[in-house]
């Protein structure tokens, strides 16, 4: 019997991993995510390798995995802000995410270097057109181009216009075992044209770091976006992983053992059914390693964290991938999504509107399910429209009560006088409405019947005697959104307000979960909380959202 | 979460702050809104900014609703409006308000554990919610919502002894039945602790109690934590999150992460403002994959019918009742839940009772006659407690009943199932025979495109994970009058956990 199964070492490392989750979670620093990538020239390679190395996970467990990789730690990252930052090694979890653009060709060049036992290998482009490979005609694998160990192949991928949006690669080779053990990855295939009302990369930069990969995520004006987040869903079942890595090792040390009785096995022969997963990922790490930074050195195979943040009005696109054996519902706390496309294909109204102009018809949700080999894109955005209060706890009468003129659409924006907030290289905001885009109707509606601090009086509702309350480790300490309205409705708490260790006083963003609504998949080898689980901040202006942290 | 590794010392306070609370309660219930006597307390004003009724708010322009308190307006447009003052008295510049209409609607909840009757006869433990608040509609299949001058009554039901549901006397009860669903005496908030304990300890329903309420009403829900009595070794916090709140604050969104958690012994209210009308529902959000699973689930609707797909693991839920840990990658429902029901509870209803305002008609031989359980006048499913007390567990059964031609101009009358599914953790699939389906929502939103454009969809299965609601049509016009399944297609969620037959399904009798 595996030394995994017995009960009391079990017990032990269920025990031992709370801790680790919850130390982790202490030292954890306040990350972003943006989706980095690497990216070559119209018509250029991708040098990729596939390899075997180890994944590291919360409760401690390194897990032998295969990922590609880059074949030398050198390559063309984006957003440009990453390229001092990024790398790519040998095999990473997912595998680097291909930045490309609609209406060119590109190359990738793969190299086996699994151990010779896992035999061939591949990769898959779905949805994209692959029109040569170093094969020539005749594949010699069942679905595409094969790699024999130690061998390189090459694939000529084709995006033509039609192709933008979000993209699952992965092995075409014995996949129940391949792609379980990682051989997976997302191409992103940028527009070939913005439309005009877009943000132009020009405009951002003026006031902060674009960290977009383009302005619009399809040629369609209803797809421009002001931030981007790339996640990929998966699962890991660690005794397949087990196998393989027992199985090598035993066929390595085979032909040295004396008076060998039998052949030595030359191939693996993994069980890869029942499917049992055990943990439960996001961007190849579990919670709370997906809120480190990305490319953070303390997980050298899987550098793509999940962290997202946001300000109130802004148009964030969601990149999802769904990769590995199961479906899994994505539920984003917050709001709903707007789908913008499967697999590329942007969903669009039929025509017979007054108009003319194409209109979405992707639906909105607040579930958005993720299914193994499909991508979706989906639009979100937070304001805090319609809540009934002022969530910036504005009060008149406090100094610096900001004004707020609605625009045509009831938001305070560069419409209605407002100035976008413009931050300097240090991050500080040195100019522009602290509350732009806020929601003007519940402007300087108080909440709170008997307030705490210095915030309006005569509103609906008291708040929870903070002695009974447990409060969150990303609770800003008050129903507030930013430090001013939290340094001013401060009161006796059992946690003083902005003590939060994710969320501290100068951010004091509020956070929202986004994790997968089969609960059993936040946790981590039966250990809570760890697995599919984000904390998504939406943070006040005043707060610079840098997402190379 | 890692706090039970603090359970020592937490244990200690925990006991300390019961013990604290329960000579507390020997004053008569001083309704309404607030009061001492330790830190259960509940809100359900009667008159705020946005609905001050006849309150004086200086400004300008007209209250939609003259009584929000007690009764809805009939909605006749928007009102411009602007207030100068709270209804308690503060003064602040001019607000200006689009003024709906609407009114303000009241709940109060337990956050504890129960026990509940599986279709098999077994008795599974829960960590769950109870009414503490419209206990007699609920019985009754009814959500306990109400307004504020039924909630900030006194609680003047009882048993026929003129008990609370634990057997110690409501000094209160003035003959008021308990299962009476319109007396306001049982529908009233119990807001006293005494009360509070009385009621709320071992009083979990699956699926939690009901909340309806309307766009632009403003809702008051009171969680009153009064711990879980079979885990003493637990000291477990609740929350509960509005699924799928559009625009949410993250303060009354209930991830206790993203901010705070209620503790044993004390309450708190949420507060929502209406958002846009559809199905929504609520579970509790501390250590999600355990306390789902173990039944913290529950059904909102911002306004007809609602059902909820769940699923039990029973080995699960024998370590949650233990002092074991707990495996989650191991987690296999055996029992499959609509409205915390398996087949044949599903349409456990008393024979010849009336179901949605239609009679059953006589050809339909299902239900159970000379029955005490289900409840002959509720037909709600009560469950013996391990303190030997039978408390309503189960309240509402999944029995349609439709007449073929009881609609307008004699077209056959339609339902609208309104569909959650808080299975931790598998997809469910539901199917129609004879009957289709007509998928008009999805996570609360009508199916339509950007263009205005009807992307409903004329189906005979739905698919929901878990977290997700669908809002359906059955429309029984032009159907042959008998009786029709919804069932899981899931050949092997059609069991209750041993028996072969069961699991996911209910029946739709057309007359």
């Amino acid at each position: 019997m595996n030394h995994l199964y017995s009960r009391n070492w079990w017990a032990v490392s269920r025990f031992l991993s709370v801790v680790v989750a919850a130390i982790a979670l202490l030292f954890a620093t306040s990350a972003r995510a943006a989706a980095p990538g690497i990216t070559v020239a119209a018509g250029g390679t991708f040098n990729l390798n596939a390899g075997a190395g180890y994944s590291s996970q919360p409760d401690g467990v390194a897990i032998y995995s295969w990922g590609y990789g880059c074949v030398s730690d050198s390559a063309t990252y984006l957003p440009a802000d990453f390229q001092g930052i990024g790398h790519c090694p040998t095999m990473q979890l997912p595998g680097p995410t291909l930045i490309v653009h609609e209406g060119t060709s590109f190359t990738v060049s793969l190299t086996n270097s699994l151990p010779t036992p896992a035999g061939n290998t591949s990769i898959l482009f779905p949805g994209l057109t692959v029109t040569a490979t170093s094969c020539g005609a005749t594949p010699n694998g069942l679905l595409t181009c094969e790699a024999a160990p130690g061998a390189t192949v090459t694939y000529t991928v084709s995006a033509p216009v039609g192709t933008a949006g979000t993209h699952a690669y992965y092995s075409g080779t014995q996949q129940d075992l391949q792609i379980e053990m990682g051989l997976f990855g997302a191409v992103i295939v940028l527009p070939s044209a913005t439309p005009g009302n877009c943000t132009s990369s020009a405009t951002v930069a003026a006031h902060r770091v674009d960290y977009r990969l383009a302005p619009a995520a399809y040629n369609h004006a209803l797809t421009c976006y002001d931030r981007e987040y790339l996640t990929q869903w998966s699962e890991i079942d660690s005794r397949i992983h087990a196998q393989a890595e027992s199985q090598l090792k035993l066929i390595a040390s085979c032909p040295t053992i004396t008076a060998v009785q039998f052949s030595c096995p030359t191939k693996l022969n993994v069980v890869t059914e029942p499917y049992r997963a055990n943990y439960f990922l996001i961007n190849g790490r579990s919670m709370p390693d997906n809120m480190d930074a990305n490319f953070a050195p303390n997980y050298p195979n899987q550098p793509y964290n999940a962290n997202p943040h946001m300000h109130p009005g802004e148009l964030v696109l969601l990149r999802v991938v769904g990769q590995g054996h199961l479906q899994h519902p994505f539920h984003e706390h917050g709001n709903h999504v707007r789908i913008l496309a499967r697999d590329g294909n942007l969903l669009l109204a039929q025509a017979n509107n007054p108009t003319g102009s194409t209109l979405l018809a992707g639906r909105m949700e607040f579930n958005t399910d993720t299914t193994p080999g499909q991508a979706f894109d989906g639009i979100f955005l937070w304001s805090g429209k319609g809540l009934g209060w002022d969530i910036f706890g504005h009060t008149p009468g406090n100094a610096g009560n900001p004004i707020c003129s609605s625009d045509a659409n009831g938001y305070f924006t560069t419409a209605s006088g407002a100035s976008i907030p413009t931050y300097n290289s240090a991050g500080t905001m040195i100019s522009g409405s602290s509350n732009y885009y806020e929601w003007c109707a519940d402007h300087n509606v108080p909440l709170e019947a008997n307030p705490i601090g210095s915030v309006g009086a005569g509103g609906p509702i008291t708040l929870p005697d903070p002695l009974i309350i447990a409060d969150g480790l990303w609770f800003n300490g008050t129903p507030y959104l930013g430090p001013d309205a939290t340094l001013r409705s401060s009161g006796p708490t059992p946690m003083a307000p902005g003590k939060a260790t994710q969320n501290p006083t100068p951010e004091s963003g509020i956070a929202f979960m986004w994790h997968s609504h089969n609960e059993r998949e936040i946790t981590t080898n039966d250990v809570f909380p760890g697995g599919m689980l984000q904390m998504m901040l939406v943070d006040p202006y005043v707060w610079n959202i840098d997402e190379t942290l | 979460m890692a706090s039970r590794k603090l359970s020592s010392f937490w244990l200690l306070m925990g006991l300390i702050g019961i013990a604290g609370l329960i000579p507390a309660v020997v004053s008569a219930q001083t309704p309404p809104v607030e009061q001492g006597g330790g830190s259960f307390r509940v809100q359900c004003p009667t008159a705020t900014i946005r609905h001050p009724g006849s309150t004086a708010t200086g400004g300008t322009g007209t209250v939609v609703t003259p009584s929000p308190d007690t009764a809805e307006a009939n909605y006749t447009g928007p009102q411009v409006r602007t207030a100068t003052k709270s209804p308690d008295g503060h003064t602040f510049p001019s607000l200006t308000f689009t003024d709906n209409g609407g009114a303000i609607k009241c709940q109060e909840i337990s956050g504890g554990d129960g026990m509940m009757t599986e279709a098999d006869g077994n008795q599974t433990y829960m960590f769950s919610f109870g009414p503490l608040s419209g206990l007699g509609a609920i019985q009754n299949g009814q959500p306990g919502t109400t307004f504020p001058n039924v909630f900030n009554s006194p609680y003047t039901a009882g048993d026929s002894l003129g008990n609370y549901q634990n057997g110690q006397p409501n000094p209160l009860f003035n003959g008021t039945s308990a299962t009476d669903p319109n007396a306001v005496g049982a529908n009233s908030a119990i807001s006293d602790p005494a009360g509070i304990m009385n009621t709320g300890v071992l009083n979990g329903n699956i699926p939690a109690p009901l909340i309806a309420f309307d766009e632009d009403d403003e809702f008051f829900l009171t969680l009153s934590n009064v711990g879980m009595i079979m885990r003493p070794d637990l000291f477990e916090q609740h929350t509960v999150p509005f699924h799928g709140y559009p625009n949410a604050s993250s303060f009354y969104d209930g991830v206790p992460d993203a901010t705070w958690a209620i503790n044993i012994g004390g309450s708190v209210t949420y507060y929502y403002l209406a958002p846009d009308a559809g199905t929504y529902f609520w579970h509790c959000h501390v250590t999600p994959p355990e306390h789902i699973q173990m039944g913290m689930v529950g059904q909102l609707y911002v306004r007809p019918r609602h059902m909820q797909i769940h699923g039990f693991d029973p080995n699960f839920h024998f370590v949650g009742m233990t002092f074991n840990p707990e495996g989650f990658a191991d987690m296999k429902d055996k029992y499959f839940l609509l409205n915390g029901r398996s087949y044949p509870d599903t349409v456990g209803v008393v024979a010849g009772t009336t179901v949605d305002g239609n009679t059953l008609p006589a050809s339909w031989t299902g239900g159970v006659s000379g029955a005490t359980n289900p409840n002959p006048s509720t037909n709600a499913i009560s469950t013996t407690d391990t303190d030997s007390i039978n408390r309503p567990s189960q309240p509402m059964p999944t029995l349609i009943v439709l007449n073929s031609h009881g609609g307008p101009n004699a077209t056959g009358q339609r339902a609208a199932l309104r569909i959650d599914d808080l299975d931790v953790t598998e997809y469910q699939t539901l199917s129609s025979v004879g009957i289709p389906m007509l998928m008009v929502g999805f996570n609360a939103k009508l199916l339509r495109d950007e263009a205005g454009n009807n992307l409903y969809i004329k189906t005979n299965s739905i698919t929901l994970g878990g977290g997700e609601s669908m809002d359906v049509i059955l429309d029984s016009t032009g159907i042959a009058p008998g009786t029709y399944f919804l069932y899981t297609p899931q050949l092997d969620h059609l069991s209750n956990d041993a028996e072969n037959f069961g699991g996911l399904m209910t029946e739709v009798v057309i007359y």
